[in-house]
């Protein structure tokens, strides 16, 4: 089933005179429970077209329809309540709310739904525990190693069970053995979660753990087949 | 809104040191702003009270001073014959200083029965049985009674006048409670008064229906040719010109009321400034994880208006108590202003402290929810 869907979507940004064009008509399908690798050079566009998808960046032009809803369309607030039920958003330097614990921060998502105390606090648990974080619930980010503040913005992106999960370089910022451990992490919540996670990283070998892998080169989309996912990529 | 409370403490706690120089400024000028309201509210107390424009006072032509008016005490039996008139009150008045003092002491002397039948006033220590009975006997307002640290029983001397306080009172009149009420041919035959048979002034009360103006006509036509020429006005407008002088700078002191709520928009609102530029980043995380732009401005409004309203609030109390146990107040020609703390006074400063706290958020406020995400994300910090 085909979850999200890119059309004909350009990003143009000004650069003092010039015009920045590092997404020029692009294509792409993601499907329910793709775990997509979004690779590229620096400065290639893979963030913007990540962020785009995650509705928190703008496109020139094009659409782009998750569920059949076209989120290009959607208002500032309607995009920001689509965000707060659809999407998990996993940064590179994890961006955690300094002055509330591990707890905090993962039930803040929570806060925008829908629920009650005690449902809220069950998801809360479920998603520390998901992530092996339980005994560090009442933690300030402070107190924590770069790799168990990363574990706590994935259970933060994953506690509203969102149809998407984007991460941006979500390993960027940490060492050999942490990547290991987070990119596990990934796999477990893609497998285990069945949650459709799409993820930009620099890295050839963190990208080999997703079950698709995708290359943007001068504002064209390739695939390298992996697996036995399907979906459709076109260059324009 | 209310499930973000504990995010908008948590962010004070953790720049607890800006927060709490932000309330403390906020608390400074709040307690100033609510000691100029209570000045202005003392001076309007006194000039525009219902009996103070319901009661007329006689005071003697082209004199200022209480020691300066001597009318003769029998021209009251000719003002209490006045159609509409019914009581008119002989009052010696004597003070320690005529010009504007923060610790005048005034005494006015009248006839027991009439001071007991004129004034509401509520003995909290000493009887009026006391006071009756002794020629030297006072009733001390509290305010008095609080700076000069008066109790039943004390003599007290001022200008070589000395009286034994018989009573302390409390007065729903809060001027009152500045002024020491003795007999009146006490104070005409005191040491150094020497004025049995003349009074200061005279208090004309008068019927509800009274054409107040004619008969403050009719009293200063009579004796305009007489012994003593008089002034005759309401009370509000004898205290009005006798205050005038105060009344201009107390005018002037109303602007500094208004320079303190402008110092806390600006305090707050720079403070509000520092902490939405420090936590732009902040800002862009919680719009990404869902938050509308409409809500991240409410909650910075909510910030800026929690940190104006909890230093309001401690200003205002400190005001309130400052203005209760020092019973402050200010003389000039006999006639005090009362600084006294109420419920409006404290009622105006919370609404100022709430006004004052949402409008700071605001330019913050609307900064932050137009920020684009993406470039709030890619700030540093």
């Amino acid at each position: 089933m085909t979850l999200v869907q890119v059309k004909n979507v350009t990003k143009q940004y000004a650069n003092g005179e010039e015009t920045i064009t590092p997404l020029n008509e692009v294509n792409l399908e993601v499907h329910q429970g793709d775990f997509l690798s979004l690779m590229g050079a620096s400065g290639s566009g893979k963030s913007t077209l990540l962020n785009m998808i995650a509705g928190i960046d703008e496109v020139t032009s094009g659409e782009i329809l998750v569920e059949g809803t076209d989120i290009t369309k959607l208002s500032r607030g309607k995009l920001a309540d689509w965000r707060a039920s659809h999407v998990g958003y996993i940064f590179q330097t994890h961006n955690l709310i300094p002055v509330l614990t591990a707890y905090e921060n993962v039930e803040m998502p929570l806060l925008l739904l829908k629920m009650s105390a005690a449902e809220r606090r069950k998801r809360v648990e479920i998603a520390l525990e998901a992530v092996n974080l339980t005994d560090r619930a009442t933690h300030y980010p402070r107190q924590m190693s770069g790799g168990q503040e990363q574990r706590v913005g994935i259970a933060r992106a994953i506690v509203a069970s969102p149809t998407l999960v984007v991460a941006d370089e979500p390993t960027g910022n940490l060492d050999d053995e942490t990547t290991e451990q987070i990119l596990e992490l990934l796999q477990r919540v893609n497998n285990e979660l069945g949650m459709t996670l799409l993820m930009v990283t620099h890295d050839i070998e963190a990208s080999e753990i997703a079950k698709r892998q995708i290359r943007l080169e001068r504002g064209k989309l390739t695939e390298r087949q992996a697996g036995s996912a399907k979906s459709t990529v076109t260059a324009a | 809104m209310f499930q973000f409370l504990p995010y908008l403490l948590k962010g004070f706690w953790g720049h607890r040191a800006r927060a709490m120089l932000t309330v403390s400024g906020t608390a400074v000028a709040l307690f100033v702003f609510c000691f100029v309201s209570a000045v202005q509210d003392g001076l309007l107390r006194l000039t525009q009270d219902k009996q103070a424009q319901r009661t007329l006072v006689v005071f003697q032509e082209n004199r200022f001073c209480p020691t300066s008016s001597r009318l003769p005490q029998d021209y009251t039996k000719h003002i209490a014959e006045l159609p509409s008139v019914t009581e008119v009150i002989p009052i010696k008045v004597v003070t320690n200083n005529c010009r504007a003092s923060l610790d005048a002491i005034v005494f006015q002397g009248m006839p027991a029965e009439k001071l007991r039948s004129s004034r509401e006033l509520n003995l909290t220590a000493g009887n009026w049985s006391a006071f009756e009975g002794a020629d030297d006997g006072a009733l001390v307002g509290q305010a008095v009674a609080n700076r000069r640290n008066l109790s039943v029983g004390q003599k007290f001397t001022i200008n070589e006048v000395t009286v034994l306080v018989t009573g302390i009172f409390q007065s729903s009149t809060t001027a009152e409670e500045n002024l020491i009420y003795t007999h009146l041919d006490f104070l005409q035959r005191a040491r150094g008064q020497n004025s049995v048979g003349t009074v200061t002034q005279m208090e004309v009360h008068l019927l509800d229906d009274a054409d107040v103006d004619s008969v403050a006509a009719a009293i200063d036509t009579h004796y305009r040719g007489g012994p003593v020429a008089t002034t005759t006005r309401t009370k509000g407008m004898f205290q009005a010109d006798t205050l005038a002088d105060l009344a201009e700078l107390i005018g002037f002191i109303h602007y500094l009321g208004y320079a303190c709520v402008g110092l806390v928009l600006a305090l707050v609102a720079t403070t509000t400034v520092m902490s939405v530029q420090d936590r732009i980043k902040e800002h862009g995380v919680l719009q990404t994880i869902g938050l509308r732009p409409n809500r991240i401005f409410r909650l910075i409004v909510s910030e800026s208006t929690l940190l104006s309203t909890a230093g309001g609030l401690l200003g205002i109390g400190a005001g309130l108590v400052f203005l209760s146990f020092t019973g402050l107040a200010v003389a000039a020609e006999g006639v005090t202003i009362s600084f006294r703390p109420s419920m409006d006074l404290a009622i105006t400063g919370a609404i100022v402290s709430v006004v004052v706290g949402v409008l700071a958020g605001i330019i913050p406020g609307i900064q932050a929810a137009r920020t684009k995400i993406v470039t709030a994300l890619r700030q540093a910090g």
